[in-house]
């Protein structure tokens, strides 16, 4: 691989042993990839960090890190963790015991100490300073979802990095140059078009199932095409039934990405809004004990939404739970009138949580929602999840006077 | 048989064959244990999977599953992402890609799989 005379230097050692340690480990990744020089990065989003998930291995390597003097040269934010930090006890159903809580406030302080913004959020693409990327502009993010939002919407350049590529990454300020980095390899060769009557919304829940079968239809090289009316919001389940359910980095949608698209291709294909609609049909469950709204982190604006739909009905005397996990930054602008409608409800609000990453009390709990990456991830962990829209969700909470 | 790929971690390997399609660390793999969610065992066997997907904290539990003791031998797909590569090549673990699918569907759970380290695979049906 080619290498700067800069790049040499911090491989030598001379900015100290972390960078080095830390460049290392990318040009191994890269050069077992192929890649012929290294790409200078201009933020970096770390995931990996849930001690449910990584465990004494992972705190480990994290701390050591740290310890060795490690510093992140670019602005890193980092995904969320298994229970709300600075309310661990905040739900019932999630549990965080003294050994989990403690190796957690271990890997968090560590990654504060190397300069990490404690986001604690899946959804760096709310966060204002990362909106102000520009598109073209090089990242390293982890978290699946994250990673398809950034190259679909905010055209930013991004591979899916493993979590402890991320995190090098964000220490040398550099990745590799190879795939989403490349241009030729963002160019959509097969398109996709969702055939559906004037008037077929994509909501939260069409959308993601559409992600599903995508991933399923989509076998060769480069991005798809995705010619379908989804918007930034809900594209956001979209991309995440892509991440969870395939190794696509990236959907091309015409009017949402800012690239230009291509206007010949090698292959178009049909998807009929039946199947969409016949294969969410088959997701459903009966009766569920908890409604879960905020896999990815919710925005402002979906939490208003669910709001405004809870408002037009009354709480059922015995309705589900209604967990909403979010980001800190999100919560604070959620209108009073929002949260008074969910108090009513006695909707439980977490920030800095994934659910998907918690240790949860009770095996085979019922779920429903309208994220379809929470439903894969949940139901591997014991629990029965079904997907269906906002407006159904809210009627399991609310009837009508 | 014998199957010919590209070395991407270094390293020699043999073990017993876990068959997967599609392959996300985190989800379907243990990494205390080693263990899939339909019970067997990946700990000192080659994983044979076709593609990745999924989790970017695959890396993670790849490297967690080396230092739990239950890593598995090696690593042999037909495609691979780089949270693979990145887990492989933090735990050492050697990895084959680019395996024709229609080849490596050949390959049944329990067969003995040796990797020579030059991206070649040979592959002998365990006796029954």
């Amino acid at each position: 691989m080619y290498l700067t005379a800069e790049e040499e230097r911090v491989l030598r050692g001379e900015e100290g042993e972390a960078r080095a340690k830390a460049l290392e480990v990318i040009v191994k990744v890269g050069e077992a990839l192929g890649a012929e020089r290294l790409q200078p990065i201009v933020h970096a989003h770390v995931s990996g960090v849930s001690y449910n998930n990584i465990g004494e291995p992972g705190r480990k390597f994290i701390e050591d890190l740290a310890n060795m003097g490690a510093r992140f040269s670019v602005p890193t934010t980092v995904n969320p963790i298994g229970f709300d930090l600075e309310a661990p006890e905040a739900f019932d159903l999630i549990s965080a015991d003294r050994e989990v809580l403690e190796g957690q406030r271990a890997i968090v302080s560590a990654l504060h100490r190397m300069g990490a913004s404690l986001t604690l959020t899946c959804t760096p693409y709310y966060i204002p300073s990362v909106r102000g990327l520009r598109p073209g502009q090089s990242v390293a993010w982890g978290e699946s979802n994250a990673v398809v939002y950034a190259n679909s919407v905010l055209g930013l350049r991004t591979n899916r990095e493993g979590g402890p590529v991320a995190l090098m990454a964000a220490i040398a300020g550099r990745t590799y140059y190879y795939g989403m980095h490349v241009p030729e390899f963002r160019r959509p060769r097969a398109a996709y078009r969702l055939e559906a009557p004037g008037g077929y919304r994509l909501d939260y829940a069409r959308a993601a199932v559409l992600g599903r079968v995508l991933v399923r239809l989509h076998r060769g090289e480069g991005p798809p095409l995705l010619d379908a009316s989804v918007d930034r919001e809900t594209f956001k389940e979209l991309g995440a039934a892509v991440g969870a359910e395939g190794d696509i980095a990236m959907v091309f949608v015409p009017g949402l990405t800012p690239e230009e698209p291509p206007s010949r291709f090698e292959e178009v294909v049909t998807i009929d809004y039946r199947d969409v609609e016949a294969e969410l049909e088959s997701m459903r469950l009966d009766d569920v004990d908890l409604v879960y709204v905020g896999c990815p982190h919710a925005s402002a604006e979906e939490v208003e939404a669910l709001a405004r739909e809870l408002s037009r009905l009354k709480p059922k005397g015995n309705r589900p739970q209604l967990l909403i996990t979010t980001s800190r930054d999100e919560e604070r602008r959620i209108s009073p009138e929002a949260m008074a409608v969910l108090r009513e409800y006695g909707a439980v609000v977490l920030r800095d949580t994934c659910l998907i990453v918690s240790k949860l009390r009770r095996e085979g709990l019922r779920v429903a929602t309208y994220s379809y990456k929470a439903m894969f991830y949940l139901s591997r962990h014991g629990l029965r999840v079904g997907l269906e829209s906002m407006e159904e969700l809210a009627r399991r909470l609310g009837s009508e006077a | 048989m014998e199957l010919r790929g590209r070395q991407l971690v270094p390293g020699r390997a043999a073990g017993q064959a876990v068959v997967m399609d599609a392959l996300s660390f985190y989800g379907d793999v243990d990494p205390h244990t080693g263990r899939t969610p339909d019970g067997r065992s990946v700990a000192s066997r080659v994983i044979v999977a076709r593609r990745p997907r999924g989790s970017t904290v695959g890396s993670y539990v790849i490297y967690a599953l080396k230092a739990n003791g239950a890593a598995p031998a090696a690593i042999v797909m037909s495609r691979v992402d780089p949270i693979i590569v990145a887990g492989c090549v933090l735990a050492g673990i050697p990895l084959v890609d680019s395996i024709p699918e229609d080849q490596l569907s050949k390959v049944r759970d329990g067969d003995l799989v040796e990797l020579d380290g030059s991206g070649v695979v040979r592959v002998r049906r365990a006796a029954p």
